[in-house]
Parts: structure tokens; C-alpha cells; sequence
């Protein structure tokens, strides 16, 4: 990874009880958990109902829903073993983004393997300022992870990236053969896009 | 037909909507059934009102019954005028035992004799409240019927609201309420709005309170479960706990739709950008919004604002008013709540 990267993460390695680790807990048999963060937790709870009806393969999916990073030590036990976190931002309020960048450092650099992808809704809206988009496509970027965008206003739409988000977990999980989370990053993950494409894009 | 009457009665029948305008003249019962059956609502307005004043004019009807039609209307949906809350202090000792009868004639009398031309007109409604509409001449005028004061008393509590009622009428229905509900003083109780509904509401308590308790998961019912048992909301405890709070502040459920509040800031001002130190500024913060109390619960449970309620806020609910004076003490140095509204 890049050093601007590790200076974005580096800072949480201190404070290692509430930190959350990919690898500290056993994975369970045939599942998977999924860990969706946003602040406004008004799409996570609509992509949960969605996920889990989406789930026809009998695998034991589960979701859990948090409003930031770090999440609270008392549950800590009961937790299981995290397998896919995804940011939802929502480009327009400033506290989504704020909320997100402030948890991503409470989030072990192991987990940025493969194990986080980034959501983003509201992107097509005219009255967004295009700062937010930008800081967050250098954030994904950055740290080398997926970024997806969402349309959560209508029920195709969250349908749409309920499914998605469902075959990335899988994948992550390793209940799909032949096909592991790092392998995926690879291929899925954000890239800047350079200054000439950036002028086309933006104009 | 008198034309002052005639005028009256159209501008009533203009403000009554014509989905309700069958039941209201049904109540009013000074249309015979053949008269009101005769008449046909999906005319267009002009020649239905037409009709109907025609009809008034053949029954023969004065003042005295058209001012009960507005009256009867405006019982029905409050005016979306401005409401005003006053508060009765000073109970006597027979104050808790005023009867309807009893109220009524003494009022009458009373506001008759201090001002000599006046239209009183009283009525109970359903829900145990009196209503009172009062036209207001002068010694030389017959009472103006087409600015009519309204009062809502709710008899053996010390509430009263008003609306539309002149500065120069003030100290007489003053009087005259002071006398007949047996208290010794009226004063303003700081609430106003235009919803009637929602200032009664929340100035007499007649909204879902959520008492504070010490039992740490209180009624699970009233949280929103997942859905799924395989959801797991991480932050559940402290997003009940929010919640608890907000709703032991303002209110559980449907509140009264309150629409604003106003703050009048008479602090100085401790801002920099080289301003005098003792520089009084006066400043007027008003919150509006179609239901403020739901807005500040939401505020508070999704935790955008702080987890301890300011107490600016919180008074609203607990001492039932909407408009608030915040000032200096001068001696004990600036007040703290305001300089945090400020910044």
C-alpha cells in the first residue's frame, strides 16, 4: 500500500482493543456476516431485508448494522467473525463522509485486503458538490477497495446493489469456489482515474 | 335581509368548504329538511350560496342565527388565525367548582356592564370546553359581527385561549373572565400558534408522556425490532437510550404539531472581531417547522444534536410555552445556555 495510506490507518494500531481484527475469530461453517456502517442508518436497514430475501443458496447470511466505527466492546463476545464491511456515504450530507473517515481508523489494515468496499448514494443528484465524490473516490483509492454506487431511492435500485453486495460476501467469505476476497479486490477495486480523464469526466 | 347580515352570512358560507357545508347547515338546524334537501352542492359555489341566502332570507333569520353558523364552523376546524394562550392565577377558593350556568351569566353580565353595545354569544362543546364568541361595539356603534373575538375556556382550569382580539378590548375581557371563572389575574401564558389543537394540546398535556424511569430496557415493544433475526443492530443501547431521552423530553408518539418558537436574546455580545465588550445586541432566534416538537425528537434520537438536551429546548414541553426571553444576569456573568445558542 501507498504511505498516505498508512498514515490513514497507521493511527488506529494503537488502540488495539476496540479495534475490529478480520482474522481474530473462526469463521463458522456455511456463513457469513456482513457489517454495514452508515450514519443516517436509513439504507442499511432496506439492503438487510433485500440481502437476506436475495439469499437462495441456503447459506446462513447475516447482517449487522452499526451507525459508526468503533463498535462497543460489550458486545465484543458474541460477535462474530466479520467477513465484508461496507461504508455507505451519503454524498449529500457532510457528516456521511466525515462519519466514514473517522471510522475508517478504527478498522485493522488487515481488513483492507479484500474485506472493504465502499457505497456510495445520491451521486446523481445535480446539487451535490463534486468535492464529496472526489474526496471519496481518492479514499477508495487510496486504500485500494471497491467503490460502488447506489440508487436508493427506487426498489430496483437497492435491489440492484443488494444483489451485488451479496456475491461480493461470498466471495469474501469463501463460500464461493475457486474465488477468494483478495482475488476480487484486484479485479474490482477503485482507481483514479488520471488528469485527462478526470477533465472529461467532470465537464 | 339586512345588509350586514346578508354580507355576513356570504362571507361565511365563502369560507366554508363545500364538503363540509351540508353537515355544517344540518347542525345548524335553521333550515328546514325540505329546505336543506332542496339544495344541490354540485351547482357551482356562487349560485348554491345564492340559494342558500335566499332560503335564509324566506326563514326569516337575523344576526343572532348567522352568527351561530360561524360560530358552529369554527368549532369545527379552529380559524387558522393566531391563538393565544392566557393563564388564570390566583384561584379563589370556589374557583374549582364554577359550573357552566353559573359562568355564563356571570360573564354576560359582567362584560355587558363594563362595555354597553356587545354580542356574547356561548356555547359548550363536546369535549367539556366553552366557547365563546363576542362581537365588540362602542358606546356610539353596534358591535362589529365581522371581526368576532373568539375564547375557549376550559372551565375549572386556568387556561384560556384567544384569538383575534384588539389591544383596546384586551383589559375588559380581561375583567370579565377574571371575575366569572373567580381568580384573581390573567396573564399570558407566552404560547401562541395557529393550530388551536396543537397549543391546547400542549399547554393542558394531552400528549403521549414517557416518564422517566430506572429500569435500563423499558417497554421493548416500543422499539423498532429488525425485521429479520438475523439483523443485529450493533449500537441498540445507546440508540434506546437516546431515544428514552428524547421522548421523555418531547413527548412520545403524535405530539402537538407545534410550528415555532422563538428565543429574543438580550445578552451582549461575546463574539471577537474587536466589538465592545458591553455592546447589547438584541437577537431573535426562531425555530419553525410543520411539527417542531417531532423534528427536535428526531434531532435527538438519530443524535444529531447532543445527547443532553439543552434545557431552551426542553422548556418548551415542560413549562408549555413557545416564546422565550433570555437575558444576562449581570451579576452572576453572561448566561451560558444562551452564549451556546449563539455560537
Amino acid at each position: 500500500m501507498q504511505p498516505t495510506s498508512e498514515r490513514l490507518v497507521g493511527k488506529a494500531t494503537t488502540k488495539t482493543t476496540t479495534m475490529l481484527k478480520p482474522f481474530r475469530k473462526t469463521p463458522a461453517l456455511n456463513e457469513a456476516n456482513l457489517l454495514l456502517v452508515e450514519n443516517e442508518e436509513q439504507l442499511q436497514c432496506k439492503l438487510a431485508d433485500l440481502i437476506l430475501q436475495n439469499e437462495k443458496d441456503g447459506f446462513n447470511i447475516k447482517v449487522r448494522l452499526a451507525r459508526q466505527l468503533p463498535l462497543p466492546v460489550d458486545g465484543e463476545d458474541s460477535r462474530p467473525r466479520i467477513d465484508l464491511v461496507v461504508f455507505i456515504v451519503n454524498l449529500m450530507s457532510e457528516r456521511s463522509l466525515q462519519s466514514v473517515e473517522k471510522s475508517i481508523k478504527c478498522l485493522d489494515p488487515a481488513f483492507f485486503l479484500g474485506k472493504v468496499c465502499f457505497l456510495v448514494t445520491g451521486a446523481r443528484c445535480l446539487s451535490v458538490s463534486k468535492d464529496n465524490l472526489l474526496t471519496v473516490r481518492k479514499m477508495a483509492a487510496l486504500l485500494h477497495c471497491p467503490l460502488l454506487f447506489a440508487e436508493d431511492q427506487t426498489s430496483e435500485g437497492v435491489t440492484t446493489v443488494a444483489v451485488r453486495l451479496l456475491s461480493m460476501l461470498k466471495v469474501a467469505a469463501g463460500l464461493v469456489p475457486m474465488a477468494t476476497g483478495l482475488q476480487l479486490n484486484t479485479l474490482a477495486h477503485c482507481v483514479m482515474p488520471t488528469d485527462m480523464e478526470e477533465i472529461d469526466l467532470l465537464s | 335581509m339586512d345588509p350586514t347580515v346578508r354580507k355576513l352570512l356570504v362571507r361565511i358560507l365563502r369560507k366554508i368548504p363545500t364538503g363540509k357545508l351540508e353537515e355544517t347547515l344540518k347542525k345548524w338546524t335553521h333550515l328546514s329538511r325540505n329546505q336543506q334537501q332542496s339544495l344541490d352542492y354540485s351547482q357551482p359555489k356562487w349560485s348554491l350560496h345564492e340559494n342558500i341566502v335566499s332560503l335564509c332570507q324566506e326563514n326569516g333569520l337575523t344576526m343572532r342565527h348567522v352568527s351561530e353558523l360561524e360560530m358552529i364552523y369554527c368549532m369545527e376546524t379552529p380559524k387558522l388565525t393566531t391563538w393565544r394562550a392566557c393563564h388564570l392565577t390566583g384561584a379563589e377558593d370556589d374557583a374549582s367548582s364554577v359550573e357552566l350556568i353559573c359562568f355564563k351569566e356571570q360573564f354576560k353580565a359582567h362584560l355587558s356592564e363594563l362595555i354597553r353595545n356587545v354580542s356574547i354569544k356561548i356555547k359548550k362543546h363536546d369535549d367539556e370546553s366553552v366557547w365563546m364568541r363576542i362581537a365588540w361595539g362602542d358606546t356610539f356603534s353596534k358591535p362589529n359581527h365581522l371581526k368576532p373575538t373568539y375564547v375557549v375556556h376550559y372551565l375549572q382550569t386556568p387556561y384560556v385561549f384567544i384569538c383575534n382580539l384588539s389591544s383596546k378590548n384586551k383589559p375588559l375581557l380581561f375583567q370579565a373572565l377574571v371575575f366569572a371563572t373567580r381568580h384573581a389575574a390573567i396573564k399570558d401564558a407566552n404560547l401562541s400558534g395557529r393550530s388551536f389543537h396543537a397549543i391546547r394540546d400542549l399547554l393542558m398535556g394531552h400528549y403521549n408522556k414517557t416518564f422517566p424511569t430506572n429500569h435500563s430496557r423499558p417497554l421493548k415493544e416500543r422499539n423498532h425490532l429488525p425485521t429479520h433475526p438475523n439483523i443485529v443492530k450493533e449500537h441498540m443501547e445507546q440508540a434506546e437510550k437516546r431515544h428514552q431521552v428524547a421522548c421523555e423530553t418531547f413527548g412520545e408518539g403524535d405530539v402537538p404539531k407545534l410550528e415555532t418558537a422563538t428565543y429574543m436574546l438580550e445578552t451582549r455580545f461575546r463574539g471577537g472581531g474587536g466589538c465592545a465588550e458591553d455592546r447589547q445586541l438584541k437577537t431573535v432566534v426562531t425555530f419553525e417547522s410543520k411539527s417542531l416538537l417531532e423534528s427536535l425528537r428526531y434531532s435527538a434520537t438519530s443524535g444529531m444534536a447532543d445527547s443532553t438536551i439543552s434545557p431552551l429546548l426542553s422548556s418548551i414541553t415542560q413549562k408549555g410555552r413557545n416564546h422565550f426571553v433570555i437575558t444576562d444576569k449581570r451579576d452572576k456573568g453572561p448566561d451560558k445556555a444562551a452564549q451556546s445558542l449563539m455560537s
